[in-house]
């Protein structure tokens, strides 16, 4: 047990000390403070900026617009009245002339008013391109109110008549949950409710974000696990260290030391997101939106961790006997090629199964050891597993663990003596035979 | 009893045999020398004893028992191919292996920093691996090998890639540590270092052994055929004396073969005849001319 230990201790500050790990940790720091703080910037740089639109004076319809703007709280677009230029032609001309200058960000030009009573088309030039929607769908809502505004006053309508028009439809949504785990208000009926849609969402942040910490943890500690191996074969340390301590112990002091790696350099992300999170400019942006985390049960936490965990544990494991098949770094992409590939697939199911949560299809995915982190927390998150399926997955996790623990250690041990080209299955096989292990 | 015991030992690789029936035994305070070729199974043999592989026949036995894992504290291996971490520090991976073998940090501490003294190196302690030379690389391969103090030392090609003042001191290291008791199997190429310090030796040839023994044995059982003569003038005619099989003429001496003592005597009375003799030596053969004897014949 102690030189579990030692190889762990060694692993873990190694890493710790090297400067690629410090630089990069200090870099995903930066871009998480970057990332949670965008919107309150983004939104700090572009509050008080108004889009300038020009249209032409002399009718209802700029003139309905402008007090519509005005009259708006937080109206991002402002519009500057112009004089008609006579004709058609002459007003496209002006139009063009004034955004081309940069007088207008842009500029709204009745197209035609042929029918006396019917509502004109509209174009709207700008230099912006098509995906810049902002602008136009801001314009399009508020001529619809013009409209609307124009049209009851033509019909000469009541207040009543006019509120009756304007009240909004009623639709609450409320998931119906068969099972009885993941609900945050019954856990006994057959037919008990399921989440609310604040408490969904909460659960969608917290899958969404297990698929993607785990995808990136693993491509990082994966990775760099296997290349440490493969060096350590390359460099003919491995001789001297099979022959001071149990291969076994070896590699899992390794996978462990990662471990604790990975788990200090998230503990920090989350530190470093929390804080900023905590920053004042931030803190308004949750209650706004309706987030809660305290709203969905603790339970999906405590998953939220032992499916990392878990996760983590078995692709490093998978990774490391690969790192122990190759003995030149130049190989070792092509060696965890499939173990890439499945975390890949792990997460795409994920991405796919958070759309349809239910299906068969995400239900088997869910008891296939290589996918349970992802898929089994994301129906636990975003619909509700029966207790005994959550265990009967994990119980099989933690035996693919154990299963595949034991026989990365076995091809560790196998071929950490086997050099030069990277050897099929079949000569592992026999290598193991020979080795008598 | 003695520490180390190899009885027919054999390992085979599917249907490659690497080494075939190798027998020796090693006493405690002892250098065991294993000689062969590329590809004799030296490094197999070492590696049977090390426990990283298992013989497929023979047993091996430690003080008399079988491999256990508490061996692995008692063992100390030197690769011949160099294993350390080029990225990190000489104190921190030896300070590892130290702990892996079981030994204190504080002990091994001092351990190294006194190795490194006696090698002359005390500066290395903090540098990385990969900044020290090849040569000063394997002094502290050789270190890693020894810092726990093992009982028994097997030492795989341990002076290539010194330089003679190294080999020298790594040498001197060496007998130190057999007069300290140690146990030491030792392969090497170079005939002259196991000359000088192996008792006993074993040639491996293609997995057989061919030649095991005492080294003063082996050597006394083979016939005195060479003769070394160095005279004031030049000497004709050896080449047609009786029972001189070849005569190189060198820079300042002659060499010649001879088949039996008689044709040496011969030599010599020869030689005096035409011209002052400064030099006549019947040379024992070397350890070199012995494998090349043993090894070249089954070529």
């Amino acid at each position: 047990m102690r030189s579990f230990w030692t190889v762990m201790k060694f692993t873990f500050l190694n890493h710790v000390r090297s400067k690629s790990f410090i630089s990069v940790t200090i870099l995903f720091a930066l871009l998480i403070s970057a990332g949670v703080n965008a919107p309150s910037v983004i939104s700090y740089f572009s509050e008080g900026k108004l889009t300038k639109v020009g249209a032409f004076a002399g009718n209802a319809i700029t003139s309905g617009l402008k007090a519509y703007l005005n009259g708006q709280d937080k109206a991002k677009l402002v519009v500057t009245e112009y004089p008609d230029q006579g004709s058609p032609a002459a007003d496209e001309e002006f139009a063009r002339k004034a955004v081309a200058n940069g007088e207008v960000n842009g500029f709204l030009v009745m197209t035609s008013s042929a029918t006396p009573g019917a509502f004109p088309a509209f174009r709207y030039l700008s230099k912006g391109t098509i995906t810049q929607t902002g602008t136009s769908s801001q314009l399009e809502t508020a001529l619809q109110t013009v409209k609307l505004n124009l049209t009851v006053k033509e019909l000469k309508l009541t207040k009543e008549q006019v509120a009756q028009l304007y009240a909004p439809v009623a639709l609450e949504r409320i998931q119906i949950n068969s099972g009885s785990v993941g609900s945050g208000t019954d856990t006994g009926g057959t037919a008990a409710e399921g989440k609310t849609p604040s408490e969904q969402l909460v659960s969608y942040i917290l899958v969404y974000a297990l698929m993607v910490l785990l995808f990136m943890a693993l491509s990082m500690y994966g990775n760099m696990t296997a290349s440490e191996i493969t060096a350590e074969k390359s460099s003919r340390v491995m001789e001297v260290l099979i022959t001071s301590v149990s291969p076994l112990k070896q590699m899992f002091g390794k996978v462990f030391g990662m471990f604790l790696l990975g788990v200090a350099q998230m503990a920090l992300f989350i530190v470093v997101a929390l804080a900023n999170l905590n920053l004042p400019n931030n803190r308004d942006f949750f209650s706004k939106n309706d987030l809660d985390f305290g709203s969905i049960p603790a339970s999906l936490y405590i998953y939220f961790v032992l499916f990392y965990l878990l996760g983590f544990f078995l692709y490093v494991i998978l990774y490391a006997a690969m790192g122990s098949i190759v003995s030149r770094t130049e190989e070792l992409g092509q060696a965890i090629m499939p173990i890439t590939l499945l975390s890949l697939a792990a997460f795409y199911i994920g991405i796919y199964g958070i759309n349809a949560p239910s299906g068969t299809f995400i239900r088997v995915a869910s008891f296939i050891p290589f996918f349970t982190p992802n898929i089994m927390f994301l129906r636990i998150g975003m619909f509700g597993v029966p207790e005994w399926e959550i265990w009967l997955s994990i119980a099989i996790l933690v035996a693919a663990i154990l299963f595949f623990g034991w026989l990365s250690a076995k091809i560790y041990r196998t071929g950490v003596l086997m050099y030069g080209k990277r050897p099929s299955i079949k000569e592992i096989r026999k290598a193991m035979k020979a080795y008598k292990l | 009893m003695s520490v180390l015991q190899l009885e027919e030992v054999t390992k085979r690789y599917g249907d490659k045999t690497a080494v075939n029936g190798i027998s020796l035994t090693v006493e405690k305070g002892e250098i065991y020398g294993l000689l062969g070729g590329n590809g004799a199974g030296k490094t197999t043999t070492m590696r049977m004893v090390l426990g990283l592989i298992y013989p497929d026949e023979g047993r091996i036995r430690y003080h008399g028992k079988p491999y256990s894992k508490e061996l692995l504290g008692k063992l100390g291996y030197l690769p011949e191919e160099r294993g350390l971490y080029p990225k990190i520090k000489v104190s921190d991976q030896i300070l590892y292996l130290a702990e892996l073998r079981g030994v204190s940090r504080a002990t091994a501490d001092k351990a190294l920093k006194g190795w490194l003294e006696k090698f002359e190196v005390p500066e290395y302690y903090g540098k990385k691996v990969e900044e020290l030379s090849k040569g000063n690389q394997q002094k502290i391969q050789f270190i890693a090998a020894v810092i726990h103090d093992p009982d028994i030392l097997i030492l795989d090609e341990a002076f290539s890639g010194l330089d003679p003042v190294n080999v020298e001191l790594l040498k001197a290291t060496v007998i130190e540590l057999r007069d300290k008791g140690k146990t030491i199997l030792f392969s090497s190429h170079r005939m002259d270092h196991v000359e000088e310090l192996c008792r006993n030796i074993c040639i491996l040839h293609r997995s057989n052994t061919v030649l095991k023994g005492s080294l003063r044995e082996i050597k006394a059982s083979y016939p005195k055929e060479r003769v070394l003569l160095e005279t004031a003038a030049p000497i004709s005619g050896l080449g047609e004396l009786p029972g001189v099989t070849l005569v190189k003429q060198e820079e300042t001496h002659y060499e010649l073969r001879v088949t039996d003592p008689a044709a040496a005597q011969q030599i010599l009375h020869t030689a005096m005849a035409e011209a002052a003799v400064n030099r006549f030596q019947i040379v024992e053969p070397t350890l070199n001319e012995i494998f090349i004897k043993k090894v070249g014949d089954g070529e």
